[in-house]
């Protein structure tokens, strides 16, 4: 069982707060998904926005609030989760040296040789569970436990565009050169933003991601 | 074509900004006041999406190299045509040759800029000529102007002058209480209602920081969710932050209130050192206040359209 809350944000933001009950079944993201895909289907929103455990969906017409409260919290429990179809990526990563000048000092601190760093994040599949911080910078759910770590407690001014990073339960791609303060593993060449084309993002939201490693 | 000789502390293109993409992480940019782009696209009856320079504080210089009508709004920032004093809110006409000047601010920050049909040489990227400063796009290849800059405009017969009401920035900001009050502490209210704030040097385009008070001080995290230009965050230090329009898309620290959508101009024209009151309202109230800005709106479009007939 999942429960849902439902607040107006504003004037025109419907934030949906998803909690998990103790004898959940079904994860509580894929229903956020199915949540969000019905929501933007309705065409009564400007934006649908992921966040880690809720939802949060702008108005068009703010006169609706009320009346879209009462609709999410009837219907919250019948959303079709198996509908949500996510579309899987294969990214080439670079791991370890030049690529990533975190690398050698996590595999110490986790205490695993680089062979063994690389096989935990390049084998499980991760979900974009929302995109944040910079445009196109998706949160990666999925990260093995022995790969979890703190962030660094002083962020670094350049991280280089492209940078595969771990932190928290999390991993993620830097889509541009930024301040970051996640660990740098690896790198790709794959564009993960380009506000020239029509989708912009090559990640959306429930997306499913793995990591593919090559060497140069 | 408009030349840019001194940009001033930072002058970007900016529309109403870019809408629908925060589920991506792009943020709306944009103009702070919106108001003052619809009264200026009104009075040159120019399309609701032409888009603006927003100048900071001043200290600019711009020449005009063909004839055009133009109109700048938002604050007095003491501009001047030809050395002769011009006011916010009036549509004035340039000839190829003319020299436009922001000296410094007699009150408030942010002025704009739009010419007759907007400029034609800016980039149009994800449905707005926003510049996105953060992320590099839209605008002029994504940066502020500079020294050299060049915008186009089709060329257009001087017009009359005619002047619009441009509604008075406050410094009573109207919110909404926020969902994360509570967890602070049982006065968060009646601090936010009761105290006066002092915007820090630190304030940009991605948020007004304000001074401190010793009750907000916390150790609250929430778990990360959506936010918007509007919404008041309270990080652990005590400082509230209201978010503005480059601000980013999702947040971890509690909110504390929104801004209400009416009152969102008046935050373009407070800089560092100004002092601000905070009031708690309705949703009712807002959504009132709203319409009155909308009917302001309406009254000078009908207004201009029965006088240029």
């Amino acid at each position: 069982m999942s429960d849902v809350s439902c607040y107006l944000l504003g004037e025109q933001a419907i934030v949906i707060n998803a909690t998990c009950l103790p004898d959940s079944k079904s994860p509580i993201n894929q229903r956020l998904f199915a949540l969000k895909k019905w929501l933007d289907s309705s065409g009564d929103f400007i934006d649908v926005v992921p966040a880690k455990s809720s939802v949060t969906a702008y108005l068009k017409d703010p006169r609706k609030a009320d009346a879209w409260q009462h609709k999410i919290q009837a219907h919250w429990q019948d959303l079709e989760v198996a509908e949500v179809k996510p579309t899987h990526h294969r990214i080439e990563a670079f791991y370890g040296k030049e690529f990533g000048q975190d690398f050698a000092r996590i595999a110490d601190e986790l205490q695993l040789t680089p062979k063994q760093l690389i096989e935990l994040h390049s084998s499980v599949d991760y979900q974009v569970q929302f995109i944040g911080f910079l445009p196109g910078f998706a949160y990666l759910t999925g990260l093995p436990t022995a790969l979890q770590l703190p962030r660094k407690s002083t962020p670094i001014t350049k991280v280089p565009k492209g940078s595969i990073a771990i932190a928290d339960s999390y991993s993620a791609i830097y889509p541009s050169q930024s301040p970051g303060g996640w660990h740098l593993i690896g790198q790709t060449n794959t564009t993960l933003f380009d506000p020239n084309s029509a989708s912009a993002s090559l990640l959306q939201p429930g997306d499913i991601v793995r990591f593919v490693e090559k060497s140069c | 074509m408009l030349e840019v000789i001194k940009p001033g502390p930072l002058s970007t293109i900016q529309d109403i900004g870019r809408q629908g993409l925060r589920h991506l992480g792009v943020s709306a940019a944009g103009v702070i006041d919106p108001v003052a782009l619809k009264l200026s696209n009104t009075l040159l009856s120019n399309n609701d999406d032409t888009a603006a320079i927003e100048v900071t504080i001043g200290l600019c210089e711009f020449h005009f190299h063909a004839p055009t009508n133009f109109v700048i709004a938002g604050a007095d920032l003491n501009a001047a045509l030809n050395d002769e004093a011009i006011y916010p809110c009036w549509r004035y006409s340039a000839k190829a040759g003319d020299k436009l000047t922001f000296k410094q601010n007699r009150d408030g920050l942010r002025a704009y800029l739009v010419v007759e049909g907007g400029f034609t040489n800016i980039d149009k990227l994800l449905g707005s000529y926003s510049t996105d400063l953060m992320a590099g796009f839209g605008g002029i290849g994504g940066r502020a102007l500079k020294q050299g800059d060049k915008l186009s405009y089709t060329p257009s017969t001087a017009k009359s002058s005619v002047g619009g009401l441009q509604p008075s920035y406050e410094k009573l900001i109207h919110f909404i209480p926020g969902p994360h009050l509570e967890i602070i502490s049982k006065q968060t209210l009646s601090v936010l209602n009761d105290t006066i704030w002092k915007v820090n040097p630190s304030s940009n385009r991605m948020g007004i920081r304000l001074s401190g008070h010793s009750n907000l001080v916390h150790a609250h995290n929430i778990a990360t969710q959506a936010v918007h230009p509007g919404v008041i965050q309270l990080p652990p230090s005590g400082e509230p932050i209201i978010l503005l329009n480059d601000c980013q898309t999702t947040g971890g620290y509690p909110i504390i209130g929104t801004i209400i959508r009416a009152d969102m101009r008046h935050l373009s024209q407070l800089g560092a050192g100004d002092c601000i009151h905070l009031k708690s309202t309705s949703l009712t109230d807002a959504t009132k206040e709203s319409h009155r800005v909308q009917a302001h709106l309406n009254q000078l479009r009908l207004a201009l359209k029965n006088k240029e007939q």
